[in-house]
């Protein structure tokens, strides 16, 4: 007599907090072996593609944002980039500075909270608590600059809103602090913006082995990451993987270096890649990211000391003017006025702009008809390629490996549902 | 040799160890924690937060009803109407933001001609239903004539980079 | 033919053409602002500047003729920085008020300076400031913002006829004003709102609402006069905001009158009703629909049952449209009534034409005439656009002569006038009859007598002036004389006799669909008293052509229901109000004086519990049990009602001769005139409008030497009174009016207690 053996389906997600956001994965189990994985997707779909056929070329700026919203200022490059190519400009120098070490930033912020989520996770409760300790110090940086820790609408088609400021906001007093606490608090925040960022870059890279004390030789990461969700090389290039998904297993393919876009050309950093294609791979070049980000900052930093410049092009037909000049002159006014009712007009074209991003090959394709909107967007979001792997990568693996190899894939939902 | 210094760092949880040592170093480092609401992390004057509207020194409010941040709003948060009001001047009879709606982009700010529509630096604001977020003109003005100090020094501080 | 080449791309155009003219022909846009295709050439704001080969320096595109071989680029560096040197100087006295201007998102300085002009500028010294002039109650101005592009000046010189605004004073002291004290009266005055390029002139009831970019665009069809302009309704939340042009050269070409643009302020007014009412022991209830029209449609059942179907009439004014006058006139047959009348304001019912009466000619071949005849109209006022078509044509050398009852200024040359008593009107017209006769060595036809008519130099010039290429035109004042059959005969026989193409003005957008329709069957309904009474958008005390006996009517009638959009009109007479939709809220068609029918949708939905008029009475049909009442939209009963082709139902040719015979004059008579603004219900409650020089109030007005007959004179109050009823008025002096005549408007609260537009009047100091 057999027994009648049946596979077993499970819901995994949306609820789930290892889901990453709203992933519902339905899950066929043999056993605790996975045979199945099939990802639903859509349950954060807001028609960002469709919305933006409606809006002008400024107001999708802050929709952006709203993708990858752990990367929202990569984001808004990779848009500003691709309507600076059909408007057949370039922003001003120290606008792609500020731009490259935002993105630069940008990439600490996503990757350490992948770091800390991955490690929470698997089991490694204090390296979230670790990571999400600078990332506050980095969404300091970028609340400084636009005001808002997350959604910071800051970059703009032809440069970006305002310059650095001079001064870093500081705490307070308060019953709870006393004189020497609060100047130890405040000791980074004397100088400007960019002594603050100086500051980080200093103190970050042993931030870094201090992750790496925790995780990187532990038996225990390892156990849950090594030969886990292996990618080779072939097959990383057949399911459309970039960024560390598509280094993890060998494949030397940045575009900052590939094709460098605004100012990458002229800094020095490397590319890691990995060698097996597995998720521990993927955790070692990641955290390389980190001290190459680190090293781009710096660069950046100097470069920003040293040159101050104009931020945002000073062509009107495409950036507001100052607001003191629009105030008092005719030209400026009707331009403003111009600007934030019907918005510029993009020339008749199209565009492909693609950055690389924390999680990959971040594009931003635009279809102008020559009209205050554009015609057609189409984002390409590197999570939804990643995504679409997880069946092949999860197959004959244990259940709680499926939570290991959704954190290697680095999704993040605004960007794959859009 | 080397071999056996693993097989021994193996044994001995030598990793393992070092991470613990990690973490006893930041037992008794100083704790970095904010406690709020006694204590409140920086804020920036760049904030964006609640809106308000503001005035002029003399009390006369400085929307225009020109509706460009009406116009520019990408939520279509804010709704105006205007009229000619008794001395001929143009001024909203209705400025309703949603903030339901509102992404909170700053647009409405950038587009204002007359620094009327402004985004302050409060953050602590609630509603226990849907409803109670949705400001109005009278609303807008007292949260401006309430924090007009905080706003100002804001506005002020970043004068120089718009 | 010349050849050119713009931009590289080559055309030919005509000898004397402007590069400009080219331009547009090729789809090469230059900028501009003071040049307008139907104004005259000035080259005074200079952004058209463009680069001609062999041409020393920048040419202005709109000035320029174009010559054999001609070269022009226009984004050439040359014609760029010209462009953009113009751009600057304009710009540099105009003030910072974009955010306020209501102007701003559809300004073409605005848009022009985008495209054209530098985004810095490099002006720091003072700008001028230019005092606002007082141009009525229809246009704001802000004269700080005028760049001089003259436009508004050339209109109203070319188009409205009259130089009313000028340009005065010298380089940068100059200023656009109309003449010391006066205002801008111009029937057409509104169309310069659309002409201004920028916003030194913007509409007064429009002021501060709504900006460009919140409305939305709707076609519509204008429900005032008969030309039936094409319009683009403005709305916003289900509320119309704003009226403008839809350009179609065939009828309005780019012009709108003011009548048409500014009458949309009545349809957000306070007195719209937007529920049924019934009025119950004297007292007005609200009611729903369903027991509004059960009580009407069981009322009407009764009265023709208790007292036959004579003793049940409709009224419906001709501003009602082909649906609801084909599905009013359904419902009368229903009940076995005959009795349905649109020609409310007509007195004399004798006339029996082959068609439906009309223009005789498309209205872009009228405006080719020789000559053109008008008989009884105040052809500015009746058909403003139409007579700025005339006006267009005489100047070009049409030959333009006018038979009416006052001396009416045309703005325009004239080629040969009449002008007598409204009672004398056949005479006069039957001395041209005359006169055509001797000059063709013809004789009239046999009903028309005249043996007592003697030929004045005046209408032997008319006569001559009529030819094969010519056109006899009916006004208004002919449509409500009470010999109308005998002018239209008249008229008609002098048609015939000339070649001339006779035509009639139609009064309303859709007199000539309610004629095709039948809707015009029954004459003087009041003439016999009826127990039960529709009136479809009628406030008989305005809308009729004799207010006494209409009102005394409506009055003894037992039961009274009003299909009317506003309620406080009828509330005095009707028992049950049912509110139905104007034409921004329905679909509908109107067919228009050259018998073209032009649908429309309605543009907003209906206001509270409006219901457009043809679902009503199509809804009473079903409550009365009929068959045939099941349509489902606006285009099936359109049609059922206009199926087959309109043109052979169109006809000014009499079915049965009219007797036509001299009569004497004497004693006094009224010449009744419906003034522009009390047209219909719509224009009657614009604001706006009604606040125009031409809405003022009705005066008792005479010449000089009926005055003095009267041993009144002007400032004084006189009653004047007709059968059945008084009026006290204000009186003035009125050069234009011939002896004997005294000039009462009708169609106005003060002129209600009178009787017939055009019948005898006595007058006496009152006081």
């Amino acid at each position: 007599m057999t027994a009648e053996i049946r596979n077993y389906s499970i819901n995994f997600g949306p609820q789930h907090p290892a889901a990453h956001g709203v992933l519902r994965l339905i899950l066929e189990l043999d056993g605790e072996v996975v045979q199945r994985a099939d990802p639903h997707i859509g349950l954060l779909h807001r028609a960002t593609e469709k919305l933006a056929e409606t809006k002008t070329w400024l107001q999708n700026l802050p929709y952006m944002d709203r993708l990858d919203y752990m990367s929202p200022l990569s984001n808004e490059q990779a848009y500003c980039l691709a309507v600076e190519k059909l408007l057949g400009i370039e922003a001003p120098v120290r606008a792609q500075y500020i731009r490259v070490m935002y993105a630069e930033i940008t990439r600490l912020l996503s990757h350490l909270l992948w770091l800390g989520a991955h490690g929470i996770d698997l089991g490694a409760m204090t390296m979230f608590i670790y990571c999400f300790r600078e990332r506050e110090d980095l969404l300091d940086m970028v609340e400084a600059v636009s005001g808002a820790r997350m959604h910071a609408a800051y970059f703009r088609p032809g440069g970006v809103y305002r310059d650095l400021p001079d001064s870093m906001p500081k705490y307070e007093e308060s019953k709870l602090r006393n004189k020497a606490k609060l100047q130890r608090i405040n000791a980074n925040r004397d100088g400007s913006l960019l002594d603050f960022i100086e500051d980080f870059t200093n103190r970050f890279p042993a931030r870094i082995d201090e992750y790496e004390t925790l995780l990187t030789d532990n038996r225990i990461w390892k156990q849950r990451t090594v030969g886990i969700g292996v990618v080779d090389p072939d097959r990383a290039k057949a399911l459309g993987f970039s960024g560390p998904m598509l280094r993890g297993s060998g494949i030397a393919w940045d575009l900052r270096k590939k094709q460098p876009y605004e100012i990458y050309d002229r800094l020095d950093f490397d590319i890691p890649i990995g060698k097996n294609g597995d998720s521990y791979d993927r955790y070692l070049v990641r955290v390389e990211e980190l001290r190459q980000s680190n090293r781009i900052i710096r660069q950046c930093v100097d470069w920003l000391k040293k040159n101050p410049s104009p931020v945002i092009t000073e062509n009107h037909k495409i950036a507001p003017p100052k607001r003191d000049a629009m105030k008092s002159n005719m030209e400026e006014l009707i331009h403003h006025f111009k600007l934030f009712s019907e918005g510029m007009h993009v020339p008749l074209g199209e565009a492909y702009a693609a950055i690389e991003h924390p999680k990959g090959e971040f594009g931003i394709y635009l279809l102008s008809d020559g009209a205050n909107k554009p015609y057609r967007m189409k984002i390409r979001a590197p999570g939804f390629c990643h995504l679409s792997a997880l069946d092949e990568l999860s197959r004959g693996h244990m259940l709680a490996d499926v939570v290991a190899i959704i954190g290697t894939l680095d999704i993040v939902f605004g960007e794959v549902d859009r | 040799m080397e071999k056996i210094l693993r097989l021994i760092k193996t044994f001995l949880l030598w990793e393992l160890l070092q991470g613990l040592a990690v973490t006893l170093r930041h037992l008794f480092a100083p704790a970095i924690t904010v406690q709020y609401p006694e204590e409140k992390t920086p804020l920036s004057p760049r904030f964006r937060g609640l809106h308000a509207q503001m005035r002029y020194d003399d009390g006369e409010e400085r929307c225009i009803a020109c509706k460009l941040c009406e116009a520019v709003c990408p939520a279509m948060a804010i709704t105006i109407e205007s009229a000619e009001r008794e001395d001929g001047s143009r001024r909203t009879t209705r400025y309703d933001i949603d903030l339901n709606k509102c992404i909170y982009c700053g647009f409405c700010e950038e587009a204002c001609p007359v620094d009327a529509i402004v985004q302050t630096p409060i953050f602590e604001y609630h509603g226990e239903k849907q409803s109670d977020l949705y400001y109005t003109k009278p609303m807008l003005l007292a949260i401006g004539d309430r924090y007009r100090d905080d706003i100002l020094r804001c506005k002020a501080a970043d004068a120089k980079y718009r | 033919m010349l050849e050119i080449e713009i931009d590289g791309k080559k055309t030919t155009v005509a000898p004397g053409s402007t590069v400009m003219d080219a331009a547009r022909a090729l789809g090469v846009h230059i900028p501009h602002f003071c040049y307008h295709k139907k104004l005259s050439i000035a080259a005074s704001c200079r952004m058209c500047l463009v680069e001609v080969e062999k041409a020393p320096k920048p040419l202005p595109a709109c000035a320029t003729p174009v010559t054999a071989g001609m070269v022009v680029k226009t984004h050439s560096n040359a014609a760029v920085t010209a462009q953009k040197g113009v751009m600057e100087f304009l710009l540099i006295n105009h003030p910072l008020d974009c955010p306020i201007c209501d102007q701003g998102g559809e300004c073409h300085l605005q848009d022009i300076a985008v495209g054209y002009g530098a985004g810095e500028s490099r002006y720091r010294e003072e700008k001028r400031i230019v005092p606002n002039k007082d141009l009525g109650p229809l246009i704001t101005t802000e004269m700080t913002r005028c760049i001089h592009c003259s436009r508004c000046v050339r209109f109203t010189e070319e188009v409205a006829g009259y130089q009313e605004l000028g340009l005065a004073h010298r380089g940068e002291h100059s200023e656009v004003m109309p003449f010391l004290g006066k205002t801008v009266n111009s029937e057409i005055s509104g169309n310069v709102i659309d002409l201004c390029p920028v916003g030194a002139l913007t509409s007064k009831p429009f002021r501060y609402t709504v900006r460009a970019w919140e409305l939305s665009r709707r076609k519509s069809i204008a429900p005032h006069d008969g030309l039936g302009s094409n319009l683009i309704v403005q709305v916003k939340n289900h509320k119309v905001m704003r009226v403008l042009p839809l350009e179609n050269e065939a009828i309005n070409e780019c012009w709108l009158s003011d009548r048409d643009r500014f009458s949309y302020e009545a349809l957000n007014s306070a007195s719209r009703a937007t529920k049924p009412q019934v009025k119950k022991d004297g007292q007005w209830i609200e009611t729903d629909w369903q027991s509004a029209l059960e009580l009407v449609a069981g009322k009407l059942k009764d009265t023709v049952a208790a007292h036959g179907r004579d003793s049940v009439a409709a009224l419906a004014t001709p501003n009602s449209t082909v649906e609801e006058l084909f599905m009013l006139r359904k419902l009368m047959a229903g009940l076995g009534v005959e009795q349905v009348e649109t020609r409310l304001r007509a007195a004399d019912f004798r006339l029996h034409t082959a068609g439906a009466t009309w223009l005789g000619q498309s209205i872009a071949e009228l405006a080719q005439s020789d000559a053109v005849l008008v008989i009884g109209s105040n052809i500015r006022k009746e058909q403003p656009l139409l007579a700025q078509r005339l006006r267009q044509s005489a100047k070009r050398g049409m030959k333009l002569s006018v038979l009416n009852p006052a001396r009416y200024d045309l703005l325009a040359p004239l080629a040969g006038e009449l002008i007598v008593r409204p009672d004398q009107m056949v005479e006069a017209l039957l001395t041209v009859l005359k006169a055509a006769c001797e000059a063709a060595g013809k004789t009239a036809p046999a009903h028309i007598d005249l043996s007592s008519i003697e030929v004045c130099d005046a209408s032997r010039s008319i006569a001559a002036t009529l030819t094969a290429h010519s056109a006899i035109l009916l006004g208004n004042l002919a449509a409500h004389h009470p010999r109308y059959a005998e002018l239209h005969a008249a008229a008609a026989a002098l048609a015939e006799l000339s070649g001339a193409k006779l035509g009639v003005m139609s009064e309303a957008a859709n007199t000539v669909g309610a004629q095709l329709i039948g809707a015009e069957t029954s004459g003087n309904l009041f003439a016999s008293p009826k127990k039960a009474l529709i009136l479809l958008n009628a406030e008989v005390q305005f809308d009729c052509h004799n207010a006494t006996e209409a009102l005394a009517a409506v009055r003894a009638a037992d039961f009274v229901v009003a299909l009317n959009p506003f309620a406080d009109g009828v509330k005095d007479y009707a028992d049950v109000i049912l509110p139905v939709a104007p034409f921004t809220e329905t679909s509908g068609t109107f067919v228009n004086m050259e018998g073209r029918a032009q649908s429309f949708n309605g543009v907003v939905r209906p206001l509270g519990e409006t219901r457009p008029a043809w679902k009503v009475l199509r809804v009473l049909g079903n409550v009365l049990g009929f068959n045939g009442f099941d349509y489902e939209s606006s285009e099936a009963i359109r049609d059922e009602a206009l199926a087959g082709d309109i043109a052979p139902r169109l006809s000014n040719a009499l079915k049965a001769p009219v007797a036509v015979k001299a009569q004497a004059a004497s004693g006094l008579v009224r010449l009744g005139e419906v003034p522009l603004y009390q047209l219909d219900a719509l224009t009657r409650r614009a604001p706006a409008l009604q606040a125009t020089a031409d809405a003022a109030e009705p005066a008792l007005r005479a010449n000089a030497a009926t005055l003095a007959g009267l041993s009144l004179k002007a400032g004084d109050s006189a009653c004047a009174a007709q059968a059945g009823g008084k009026a006290l008025l204000c009186v003035r002096e009125d050069t234009t009016l011939p002896d004997g005549v005294i000039h009462i408007a009708g169609s106005h609260p003060l002129t209600t207690g009178l009787g017939g537009l055009f019948a005898p009047v006595t007058v006496e100091r009152a006081g």
